[in-house]
C-alpha cells in the first residue's frame, strides 16, 4: 500500500474529528433552551404539519439510480481500458483498444436511448410519444 | 513502499525529525485547517461581496478592513445558535450526517496537487480517489433530510441525491479524455504532462495544457465545469436548497453549527471540483509557458513549491469566481430540465468528446494542438 | 499486525452484525454504508488500489443511495422490524453458522496451498498500481468477459426500467 493512502486516512480521520470538535464548541457557548411544542414541530412556513413526513413513492428516483449504477460499473471499467490507451499507441495495438472501449461504449448508448425513446428517463409523467399504457 | 506521500516526504526533507506517518499527520492538518476550513469560511465572505459588487451595492463592510472578519462573526453566530433535533426526528441521523458531507469534502483535499512537492497523498488511483470521496456526500445530504421528520427536506434531500447522483457520470466521464491523453490517473503525473515551456527542450510526453490538446478536451473541460457545478448544488443546480421552493430544502431543521458544517462542505467541494478543472485541464500548478525548474540556475525547492502553489491558487480561485460570479447570473434549473439536461445532454456529450479524443489520438498519435504546431514550424 | 488494517476489518465486522441484528432497516442500510467502505480500505491493503476506489464508487455512491431510496419512498418497508421475524430465525442461523464454517476451512485450505511470501515480495506486490495492469488483463486475456459486461449491463438496465414502469 502507498505512503500516499497513509496521508488520506489522516486527512478522513481529522476531517472527522473536526465535526464534533466544531458542534462541541457550540455545545459549550449556545444557550440551552426548552422543549417548548411549537419549537420542536416541523416547519412548514408558518402552518401547522399536514400529514405524517411521508411521501408518496416517486418511481422516478429509483429507476434514475439503477441507470446511475449501470453507468457506473460502465465507467468503472472504462477507466482500466482508458489508462493503457496511450500505451497502446506506442505497442501499435491502438485500432484494436479503440475498437473495445467505442464497442463498449456503443453498447450502452443503446441502452441509453432506449431508455430516452421508451419514456423512462421523463421526469414529468404523460409527456412521451412511446411509452405504453400511460 | 511507493513513495506517494508527497507533503509529507517534502516536510520530512525540510524538517525531519517525525517518522512519515508524523508528518502525514502534520499534513493533513496544514492542509485542512490552513485550506480547506479556512476557504469554507472565507468563501462565504467572497460570496457576499461578489454578489453585491453584481448588484450595485457594497456587501459586508462593517467587520474588519474591509469587512474581512465577516465569516468570523458568522461562525461565532452559529456557534451560539441552539441546536435541536426536531420531535420525531432521528438523532443519531441527524448528528451522522454533516459527518459524511464534511469528510467527503475535506478528504478530497488530500489528493489536490497544490504544487509539485504539496501533494498530500499523490496516490496511482488520484482521480479516482477524488471521484470516490466526493461520493461520500450523496448519503449525508439524504440521511440528513430524513432525520429532519419534514416532507420538504425529505423531498429535498431525495432531489439532491438523484441529481448528485446522475451528474457524477457525465463528470466521470469528462475526466475521462485527460486520462486517455495522459495514461494514468496520477494527478501529479497528469499535471506534470502539461508543462510546456518555449525556453528550452520539452519530454516527449509534454503538452500545454489539457485544454488545449484538442477541440475535444476544450469542450470536456466545460462539461466537467458544469458537471461540478450540479455536483455542488450550486446555481443553476440548487434546486435541492432552493429558497422559493422547498423552504430552505434538506437543510430546513438545521440551526447553528450543523448547518454551518453544510455550508463548510458544499463550499468546500466547490473548492475541490475547482481544484479538479485547474488541475486536469489547466495546468494546475505550471506558469504558462515557462518552466521554473528549468531555467539554468536551480531554485530551491521550497521557493519553487512556493511559487507553484501561488499559481494553483490563483487559477483555482479564478474557477470559483466564475462559479460565483453564475450564481448571481443565471437562473434555476426546474427539475425535469435538470435531469433532461444530463441524461439526454451532458451524457452524449461527454460520450462524443471521449470517443473524440480517442480518435484524435489515435490519428495524431497522441500529439496536443502545441506539439503539432511546434512539429511543423 | 497493522493497526489500520486492524480498525478496518472489526469496522468491517461489527457493521456487518449491526446491519443483520438491528431492528430498524433504516439504520441497517447506514452501518451497511460503513461496511462497504471497511471493505473498501480492506483492498487497498490487500493492494487492490483501483477496486477500493471502484468499490466506493459503485457500491457506496450507488447501491447504498439505491437501498436508501428505496427505504425512504416505501413506508411498509420501513415498518418492518426484526421482532416481526424473531421466532423464526431457528433455519437462518444454523444456514449462517454452516456457510461460516465452511468459508473458513476453504480459506485456511487457500492459504496453507500458497507459497510462503517474504514481507518485502508482499510489500512489493502490494504498492505496485494495478490500474495498468487490470487494463492490460481487461483488454488482452479477458477481453470476451469485457464485452460480456456490456452485455450484461444493457439487460440489466433494459430489465430494470421495463419492471420499474407503472403499469
Amino acid at each position: 500500500m502507498e505512503t500516499g493512502f497513509i496521508t488520506a486516512f489522516w486527512f478522513i480521520i481529522i476531517s472527522a474529528l473536526t465535526v464534533p470538535l466544531m458542534l462541541g464548541v457550540g455545545y459549550l457557548l449556545r444557550p440551552k433552551g426548552k422543549d417548548t411544542r411549537r419549537k420542536m414541530t416541523s416547519y412548514e412556513c408558518g402552518e401547522e404539519p399536514i400529514g405524517s413526513a411521508w411521501i408518496k413513492f416517486n418511481i422516478r428516483f429509483y429507476i434514475v439510480a439503477i441507470v446511475f449504477i449501470i453507468f457506473d460499473v460502465e465507467m468503472a471499467a472504462i477507466f482500466p481500458a482508458a489508462t493503457i490507451f496511450k500505451e497502446s499507441i506506442a505497442n501499435g495495438t491502438v485500432g484494436l483498444v479503440f475498437g473495445e472501449i467505442f464497442l463498449f461504449v456503443a453498447l450502452l448508448l443503446i441502452g441509453l436511448i432506449y431508455c430516452w425513446v421508451r419514456g423512462d428517463l421523463e421526469w414529468v409523467k404523460g409527456v412521451t410519444k412511446f411509452a405504453p399504457n400511460k | 513502499m511507493v513513495q506517494s506521500a508527497q507533503f509529507a516526504h517534502s516536510l520530512e526533507g525540510w524538517f525531519g525529525f517525525l517518522p512519515l506517518w508524523g508528518w502525514a499527520a502534520v499534513s493533513a492538518l496544514l492542509v485542512i485547517y490552513m485550506l480547506a476550513l479556512p476557504f469554507g469560511g472565507l468563501a462565504t465572505y467572497i460570496e457576499r461581496k461578489i454578489a453585491a459588487d453584481i448588484q450595485d451595492r457594497i456587501g459586508p463592510n462593517r467587520v474588519g478592513p474591509i469587512g474581512i472578519f465577516q465569516f468570523a462573526a458568522d461562525a461565532i453566530k452559529m456557534l451560539s445558535k441552539e441546536d435541536f433535533v426536531p420531535k420525531g426526528g432521528d438523532r443519531f441521523l441527524f448528528n451522522l450526517a454533516p459527518l459524511f458531507v464534511v469528510v467527503g469534502s475535506c478528504t478530497a483535499f488530500a489528493v489536490l496537487p497544490l504544487s509539485k512537492y504539496l501533494i498530500g497523498a499523490d496516490v496511482n488511483i488520484g482521480v479516482v480517489f477524488i471521484l470516490a470521496v466526493t461520493t461520500l456526500i450523496a448519503p449525508g445530504l439524504l440521511l440528513g433530510s430524513w432525520a429532519s421528520e419534514n416532507k420538504w427536506s425529505l423531498l429535498g434531500g431525495l432531489r439532491a441525491a438523484s441529481q448528485i447522483v446522475s451528474y457524477e457520470i457525465p463528470v466521470a466521464l469528462s475526466i475521462l479524455p485527460v486520462v486517455l491523453i495522459s495514461g494514468s490517473l496520477q494527478i501529479g503525473q497528469i499535471v506534470e504532462q502539461q508543462g510546456w515551456t518555449v525556453f528550452g527542450e520539452n519530454p516527449a510526453t509534454y503538452h500545454f495544457w489539457n485544454a488545449f490538446h484538442n477541440p475535444f478536451t476544450f469542450f470536456s473541460m466545460f462539461l466537467l465545469f458544469v458537471g461540478g457545478l450540479a455536483e455542488t448544488n450550486r446555481i443553476p443546480f440548487d434546486l435541492p436548497e432552493a429558497e422559493s421552493e422547498l423552504v430552505s430544502g434538506f437543510n430546513t431543521e438545521f440551526s447553528g453549527m450543523r448547518f454551518g458544517l453544510y455550508a463548510l462542505g458544499e463550499f468546500c467541494d466547490v473548492f475541490v471540483m475547482s481544484a479538479m478543472v485547474t488541475a486536469l485541464y489547466l495546468g494546475g500548478w505550471h506558469i504558462p509557458f515557462l518552466d521554473i525548474e528549468k531555467l539554468g540556475f536551480a531554485l530551491p525547492t521550497g521557493l519553487v513549491a512556493f511559487i507553484q502553489f501561488h499559481m494553483f491558487m490563483i487559477k483555482t480561485l479564478l474557477v470559483v469566481f466564475v462559479v460565483m460570479w453564475l450564481r448571481w447570473t443565471l437562473p434555476r434549473l426546474r427539475v425535469d430540465q435538470l435531469m433532461g439536461m444530463c441524461w439526454k445532454g451532458l451524457l452524449p456529450l461527454a460520450f462524443f468528446n471521449v470517443l473524440g479524443t480517442a480518435v484524435w489520438m489515435w490519428v495524431f498519435k497522441g500529439q496536443s494542438l502545441m506539439q503539432l504546431l511546434a512539429g511543423h514550424g | 499486525m497493522n493497526k489500520v488494517l486492524l480498525l478496518a476489518e472489526i469496522l468491517t465486522v461489527a457493521s456487518a452484525f449491526v446491519v443483520g441484528l438491528h431492528p430498524n432497516i433504516l439504520y441497517a442500510s447506514v452501518f451497511l454504508l460503513f461496511t462497504f467502505c471497511g471493505v473498501a480500505v480492506m483492498f487497498l491493503y490487500a493492494g487492490a488500489d483501483f477496486l477500493a476506489g471502484a468499490q466506493v464508487i459503485i457500491y457506496v455512491g450507488g447501491v447504498t443511495i439505491l437501498i436508501l431510496f428505496a427505504i425512504m419512498l416505501t413506508q411498509w418497508l420501513y415498518k418492518i422490524k426484526l421482532a416481526d421475524i424473531r421466532n423464526k430465525m431457528l433455519l437462518p442461523g444454523f444456514l449462517a453458522i454452516a456457510v461460516g464454517t465452511f468459508l473458513y476451512r476453504a480459506l485456511h485450505q487457500m492459504v496453507a496451498v500458497l507459497p510462503p511470501q517474504t514481507p518485502e515480495a508482499l510489500e512489493k506486490f502490494t504498492s505496485t498500481p494495478k490500474t495498468a495492469l487490470i487494463g492490460q488483463a481487461l483488454l488482452g486475456g479477458y477481453l470476451l468477459p469485457f464485452e460480456a459486461i456490456t452485455i450484461l449491463l444493457l439487460g440489466a438496465m433494459v430489465g430494470a426500467v421495463w419492471l420499474a414502469r407503472p403499469e
